[in-house]
């Protein structure tokens, strides 16, 4: 026997061997559907995170901005904000200073505990709040740059605070931030992963189910990589082309 | 509202517009404004001059309170306006201001800039904000820049823009600070020119400026301010040809 006809041999039962594990783990009873369904309930879940998380911290940075930069008013608004003020300062030491697993956990094993409830909306919840606080960050400095003359601007036609946030600052604001509000989508996508620990079956619980029924890793596990991997690709491609459709319409 | 209340009938013939009192201003233990007054009647062009850093922005934007006066009153069309419980925004709507940097709204068309006040606070039609605004365009010779984003315009192209979008809201009052410093020097003349013909219509105008020619034309009242204080009032003509304090003589020597 030849050197070449060995090789041969090798790599025909390299090709048997990976077709036989590729059916086994993708087609064999449908289990490319933990796959398919995993990562619908992943972009369903980072979605909505999102949404969630950029409500809730263009909300607290606003509170943040009105604190710090409002003038004159009654005593009574004041005293409000700072109470809010102190509450947004909380949440956002809170969520920023713990882990996302054990904020997911707690959401789920105490705040919920004694409800029987939909996994991937306690998912949404607890990844929507976490990316709030990251959020609030982008944004609070989204409004901190942009030129305390278009305030002045504002103001002195006659614009209240409120009106001069919400027609002058936040737009500008918002077009600003887009670029990393994108970033934080991508993020979220991949800090997801972990909702498997409250038996959410998303995209990595999915691969990880296949394994524990098939005893091989390495296929379904490459499988979820890659899923990730083309996800992050196409999105930071869009972010790149939003960015720059952004840029030429200042121009 | 209490002061709405309490105010006298103001009668804009005889009653200043701008009624100011002992106005003082502190940024911590820097005293930018130690205790100025001064009355501005309707169709006065009054300049405020003098030395930098002696207060003549502070003063400016007390008068519409984007500074907080530290004590003293600010009396606008008969309200105490550095009163309690004043609607400040109210009353800014009947005070236009120009600033250095132009500060128009990048991301609105001029046309929007121009209208998104009438609209929002006095409720205006899109089509009445948008007529107005067009008249006034025309006469600052930028009606084809209607659809322009202001980084599309020249800064002095952008300092027209910012007069017309406060006149949008028919101020009786317009307060310029510096509106061509920040120019270039063959645009100065087509933003001067602007406000040469508001003076002619009898505009109310506190302008602070270096551009002594211009003032020398154009102001009905010169005031020359240093260290946070009025040193002198008066006409041009005394402004320029017989100042009284040593301060005035040698900020003049030195800038004419
Ligand atoms: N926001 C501020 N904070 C601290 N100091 C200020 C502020 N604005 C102005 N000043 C100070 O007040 C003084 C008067 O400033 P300003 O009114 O801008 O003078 P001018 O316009 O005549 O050049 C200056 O010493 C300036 O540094
Ligand atoms: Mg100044």
């Amino acid at each position: 026997m030849n050197i070449l006809s060995l090789m041969g041999e090798d790599i025909v039962e390299f090709f048997t061997g990976f077709g036989n594990d590729f059916y086994l783990n993708f087609i064999k009873n449908a289990r490319w559907k933990y796959l398919v369904n995993g990562l619908g309930v992943t972009m369903k879940v980072t979605l909505f995170a999102v949404l969630i998380g950029i409500a809730l911290g263009f909300l607290v940075a606003i509170i943040r901005a009105t604190h710090d930069k409002a003038g004159m008013m009654s005593p009574l608004l004041k005293a409000v904000l700072n109470v809010l003020n102190f509450l947004c300062n909380v949440y956002l030491t809170v969520i920023r200073g713990t882990p996302v697993l054990v904020q997911l956990l707690i959401i789920y094993f105490v705040i919920f505990a004694s409800v029987r409830i939909d996994k991937s909306f306690v998912a949404i919840v607890a990844f929507g709040i976490n990316s709030g606080a990251y959020v609030a960050e982008i944004v609070r400095g989204g409004i901190m740059s942009i030129d305390q003359g278009q305030f002045e601007a504002g103001r002195s036609l006659g614009f209240s605070f409120a009106q001069t946030m919400w027609y002058i600052i936040i737009p500008q604001t918002f077009k600003n931030v887009l670029p990393a509000l994108g970033n934080e989508f991508i993020v979220l996508l991949k800090e997801t992963s972990v909702a498997g620990y409250i038996a959410l079956e998303d995209l990595t619980k999915g691969g990880d189910i296949i394994r524990s029924q098939t005893f091989s890793a390495l296929l379904p596990l490459l499988a979820v990589a890659a899923i990730y991997l083309t996800l992050v690709i196409i999105l930071s491609n869009l972010q790149k082309l939003l960015e720059r459709r952004l840029r030429s319409s200042e121009k | 509202m209490k002061n709405n209340e309490t105010k006298k009938t103001f009668n804009p013939d005889t009653d200043p517009l701008i009624s100011v009192k002992d106005l003082k201003k502190s940024f911590k233990d820097l005293h930018a404004l130690n205790g100025v007054s001064l009355d501005i009647y309707k169709g006065d062009v009054v300049f405020i001059v003098g030395p930098s850093g002696s207060g003549k922005s502070t003063f400016l934007r007390c008068l519409n309170r984007l500074e907080e006066p530290t004590s003293g009153e600010v009396y606008f069309e008969g309200v105490e306006i550095t009163g309690r419980n004043v609607d400040i925004n109210r009353h800014r709507q009947k005070m236009g201001m120009v600033f250095q940097q132009f500060n128009l709204f990048p991301h609105m068309t001029v046309m929007k800039n121009m209208t998104q006040a009438p609209r929002k606070l006095q409720h205006k039609s899109k089509e009445e904000a948008e007529a107005e605004a067009r008249v006034l365009l025309d006469r600052v010779g930028l009606l084809d820049r209607a659809d322009a984003y202001p980084n599309q315009l020249s800064g002095g192209q952008k300092q027209r823009i910012a007069i017309v979008r406060a006149l949008c809201m028919k101020p009786d009052v317009m307060l310029f600070d510096e509106p061509t410093s920040a120019l270039d020097p063959e645009m100065v003349g087509e933003v001067l020119q602007v406000m040469r013909g508001l003076a002619e219509e009898k505009m109310t105008m506190v302008v602070v400026t270096h551009e002594m020619a211009f003032a020398r034309e154009v102001a009905s009242k010169i005031v020359f301010m240093a260290e946070g204080q009025i040193l002198e009032t008066g006409t041009p003509e005394e402004f320029f040809n017989h100042p009284k304090t040593e301060r005035l003589k040698s900020f003049l020597d030195r800038i004419l």
